[in-house]
């Protein structure tokens, strides 16, 4: 079970269990993952998002895990309005 | 219709005759009728037409056909007997009759037909099977030869001309179902795929980024401030408003801040007057400026930027015909010192006296890069002859179609590269066409070893001679990176092919677009293990085999262009992650 998955946490301390190729849809966590960090022997992820985005982060996470080699009928990734900045912000430092 | 004239003059012929021979007494005319005889339409030759076209219809059903008879039969017996206007009247009348209720039954008989070829494909089509009228019969099933009461929903098979039982027809239709499914799925994707390749994109998911820019530039006018997003997705934002035409007032206030060094808007057509002072008051530390289609940037503005953007070195604008020859002397004898890059296109207000201002005041020793693009108040040839005596650091210069093609000549770029030659790495000369070969040999083959990109575009007296006295034995120069000869139309075979072997190794954009005397013998010395972008587009050798050759050759390729090259069908084999786009087969 560790191995396979990956725990992020988020500043409000909710912890969000996510599958290991989802969490490699950001190339930030595949970096702290595949390098000499502590992070790759624990598999735990301590991060500075609040749990609203970071809930929404790992759902894209999956959502492109489940759609990427699908070329047609991909439903629309649904974004809260208020949350879009945010999200952008997010976004950018996850580079997903 | 064709045949009217003909009939006018014979008709009248015999009009003439007719009057000589007849007594030349007629009766009271109605206008119709005397107009029907001016125009040559008589009774007789309208009922031989509708005779022929009565033969020709066998199809016609028994009740019109009854009909047409008698009514015909009458006309013959009336025309033979008495060749009367009134007859004529009624002939012209019926005909009209006749065709509208042709027409009529034309019409119904299309509409039959397109339901027919609807119910087609529905399964249920009872007509047929009411043709065959065999409803209530006890059949064999054709597939699972179960003996069943053939009902109106029982499917038939047109092959082996039975039914099938209630069970084998919803099998059917549901494998029939399944195959129009399948058949809007493919035609989905071709079309996706289609749309795709004309915007030069991959069909992929979108990252997360993508898609929260996209759902902020919907609702950009909601947004009180950015944050910390990045310059890169600032920078995103800021093309995706422009693109969409929603960069006006209020969005504009979202990109700037004190920290800001470099700005670039694509589209300012909605920013108003005050908007442009908005960007010196809030962001006045900027260093690199653009602003294109910035139709209202007015003289107050240029004359606010000079006085309170202290930092600016770099101004492109594209657009500002609001700007009048005073207000540009006035900025760049205040500025000009300053400056190391001015782009200016598309006014009409930027006079050869405001160009001698612009390069009396820069200073030559930091100022690098020139664009002077479709100005039309340069008039006076003299005007560009003064570009070599001010510019001697010049790194790019784009000088392209002046008002008239004589203003830019070889000599001027002769001086010019004599001077700049050691620093010049990009020189656009599009619409120059008064350039010749003696530039390419005198100009820039002795002085330019610094030459990258080279943009010669319509200029139509380059030649082979000058390409290949160009690039053989160009030894200071170590190989172009982009290259576009779009509608260099005199250049061939030789010239390219020379090209080609100085640079093959160093290019990474090409365009020989409607260089029409090209044969495949230039692609075959193609071989440019960088090339990324080609443009081939209105070239006459270019087929399927010279596009697969293309493409083993010069493996980094992205994007091939090739619009109006016929002979380039589907049938090339194209390797994945290269696009080729322009062919016939790729429509949507």
């Amino acid at each position: 079970m560790s191995n396979e998955y990956i725990t992020l946490i988020s500043s409000d301390n909710h912890h969000f269990i996510i599958s290991k190729p989802a969490a490699f849809v950001s190339n930030t966590l595949k970096n702290a993952l595949n390098l000499n960090f502590k992070e790759s022997e624990t598999n735990i992820i301590k991060l500075n998002e609040n749990s609203l985005v970071l809930n929404k982060i790992c759902e894209y996470f999956y959502y492109n895990l489940k759609y990427k080699d699908q070329e047609i009928d991909v439903p629309e990734f649904e974004i809260p309005t208020e949350m879009a900045l945010e999200l952008l912000v997010a976004s950018d430092y996850f580079d997903c | 219709m064709s045949r009217r004239p003909l009939q006018y003059r014979k008709d009248q012929g015999d009009s003439t005759n007719g009057s000589s021979t007849s007594s030349g007494i007629r009766g009271p005319n109605s206008a119709l009728t005397e107009f029907l005889r001016q125009q040559g339409i008589n009774a007789e030759e309208i009922r031989q037409r509708h005779l022929r076209r009565l033969a020709g219809e066998d199809e016609e059903t028994e009740i019109v056909n009854v009909d047409h008879s008698e009514i015909s039969s009458n006309n013959i017996h009336e025309d033979s007997t008495q060749p009367d206007q009134d007859a004529e009247f009624d002939a012209e009348e019926l005909e009209i009759r006749i065709a509208s209720r042709r027409k009529r039954r034309a019409a119904k008989d299309n509409a039959d037909e397109y339901t027919d070829s609807e119910s087609e494909n529905d399964i249920n089509s009872t007509d047929r099977i009411k043709k065959k009228k065999i409803v209530g019969d006890e059949v064999s099933c054709v597939q699972c030869s179960k003996t069943f009461v053939v009902s109106v929903y029982s499917r038939q098979d047109q092959l082996n001309d039975g039914y099938y039982c209630a069970d084998c027809t919803r099998v059917q239709q549901e494998n029939d179902r399944a195959i129009k499914r399948n058949q809007m799925i493919s035609r989905k994707k071709r079309q996706k795929l289609a749309v795709a390749l004309l915007d030069r994109q991959d069909v992929k998911i979108s990252s997360l980024q993508d898609l929260s820019i996209k759902k902020i530039t919907e609702k950009i006018e909601d947004v009180d401030e950015f944050g910390d997003i990045g310059t890169i997705n600032m920078k995103k934002i800021a093309k995706i408003l422009c693109r969409n035409r929603s960069l006006n007032d209020s969005t504009l206030n979202l990109f700037l801040n004190p920290l800001l060094e470099k700005l670039e808007f694509w589209d300012c057509s909605k920013l108003s007057k005050g908007s442009y002072d908005k960007i010196c008051s809030y962001a006045p530390n900027i260093e690199k400026l653009t602003l294109l289609m910035c139709g209202k940037f007015h003289n107050d503005n240029l004359k606010y930027f000079s006085n309170n953007l202290n930092r600016l070195t770099h101004l492109e604008v594209d657009g500002p015909f609001l700007i009048n020859n005073e207000s540009w002397q006035t900025f760049f004898i205040s500025k000009g010192k300053m400056l190391k890059s001015f782009k200016v296109s598309n006014t009409h207000r930027f006079s050869d006296e405001t160009l001698e201002i612009m390069l009396k005041n820069v200073d030559p020793q930091i100022f690098e890069c020139l664009k002077l693009s479709r100005l039309d108040g340069i008039k006076n040839k003299d005007s560009y002859d003064l570009l070599p005596m001010y510019l001697t650091n010049l790194k790019e210069l784009e000088i392209s179609y002046p008002n008239h093609e004589d203003s830019v000549d070889d000599t001027m770029l002769i001086n010019l590269t004599s001077i700049n030659g050691a620093t010049l790495n990009t020189l656009v000369l599009d619409g120059c066409s008064a350039l010749t070969d003696e530039f390419l040999i005198n100009g820039l083959k002795p002085f330019c070893s610094n030459l990258r990109k080279l943009s010669l575009q319509f200029l139509d007296q380059i030649t082979d001679e000058g390409f290949t006295g160009l690039f053989h034995g160009w030894n200071i120069n170590l190989g172009l990176n982009e290259v576009f000869l779009k509608k260099c139309f005199s250049l061939g075979d030789s010239g390219i092919i020379e090209m080609l072997l100085h640079s093959n190794s160093t290019l990474v954009e090409l365009s020989l677009n409607s260089i029409k005397d090209l044969t495949s013998l230039a692609f075959q010395i193609l071989s440019c293990n960088n090339l990324i972008y080609l443009d081939i587009g209105f070239i006459r050798s270019v087929d399927d085999e010279v596009l697969e050759l293309i493409q083993k050759k010069c493996n980094q390729l992205k994007l091939i262009d090739c619009y109006g090259n016929n002979r380039c069908t589907s049938k090339a084999q194209i390797r994945e992650g290269l696009k080729v786009i322009g062919r016939q087969s790729d429509t949507v």
